[in-house]
């Protein structure tokens, strides 16, 4: 991962910009949402992998700042919604694409069916993902610095 | 099974937000099938999207707007080793892919 960021380092000119945006575990609310309301029916489980992932990211931009290749500039967070028409097809997408780093437990499963039956016509179901765009500046330090440091004397 | 992502638009009004890509020249690493791409690219001066995935940048490809023939290109690639010179890019955009 750090790697990865040297060579974007690379080949981004002087001060050009590195934009990080990515979803954080974060107990992600499932709502049920209509033209009218919405309502909170319970959160996603964090699994250990989500979890783990977020933080060997943040470890990684934390290194290459320490290192002098990037400056942060500017960083917030947003919701960025997955929506479904039905229950179902919630459980059925988190059951394919999500099931390795997410989990739905019953009781918010249940709740989340009670809500979309009594709900008005147009409910959907929702999952309130939060993500985290952060803006970084390719400093000016020296660019061959860290090649010099692990290239072995030849 | 219909999934709607981010119908309320907020990731480009935040990638709009955060940089203007007028005329920029940019890399996007982790492109998928070009989800995020077609967000920001219209406004660049040219637009590369890496991932390692050969299926999704066949999905990517198809489904690039006629419009962006000429501007956004895909390639297959790791991160760890960019097949470019440097200092060619004035923005980098990790879609997702950290």
């Amino acid at each position: 991962m750090v790697h990865a960021l040297e060579e974007i380092r690379r080949v981004l000119v002087p001060e050009g910009i590195l934009l990080d945006i990515r979803p954080l575990a974060d107990r992600w609310p499932v709502e049920v949402a209509s033209a009218g309301a919405v309502r909170e029916t319970g959160r996603l489980d964090d699994l250990a992998e989500q979890v783990n992932a977020d933080a060997a990211s943040n470890e990684a931009m934390q290194a290459a700042e320490a290192r002098g290749w990037f400056k942060r500039e500017q960083a917030e967070f947003f919701p960025f919604f997955y929506s479904w028409d039905t229950p179902g097809d919630m459980e059925e997408f988190i059951a394919e694409d999500w099931s390795d780093f997410i989990g739905l437990g019953e009781a918010a499963r249940q709740a989340t069916r009670s809500a979309w039956a009594v709900g008005e016509a147009d409910s959907r179901v929702r999952v309130r993902v939060k993500i985290l765009i952060t803006k970084w500046r390719v400093t000016a330090a020296d660019r061959n610095s860290y090649r010099r440091n692990t290239t072995a004397p030849g | 099974m219909t999934l709607y992502k981010d119908p309320e638009g907020s990731e480009k009004k935040y990638l709009h937000k955060f940089v203007d890509f007028a005329r920029a020249r940019v890399l996007e690493v982790g492109c998928g099938e070009g989800r995020m791409t077609w967000q920001y690219a219209k406004s660049t001066g040219a637009t590369i999207g890496i991932d390692p995935d050969r299926d999704a940048l066949r999905v990517a490809t198809v489904d690039r707007p006629s419009d962006l023939q000429d501007k956004v290109l895909f390639a297959c690639a790791e991160s760890e080793c960019l097949p470019f010179s440097s200092e060619t890019f004035d923005i980098a955009v990790l879609a997702w892919s950290l």
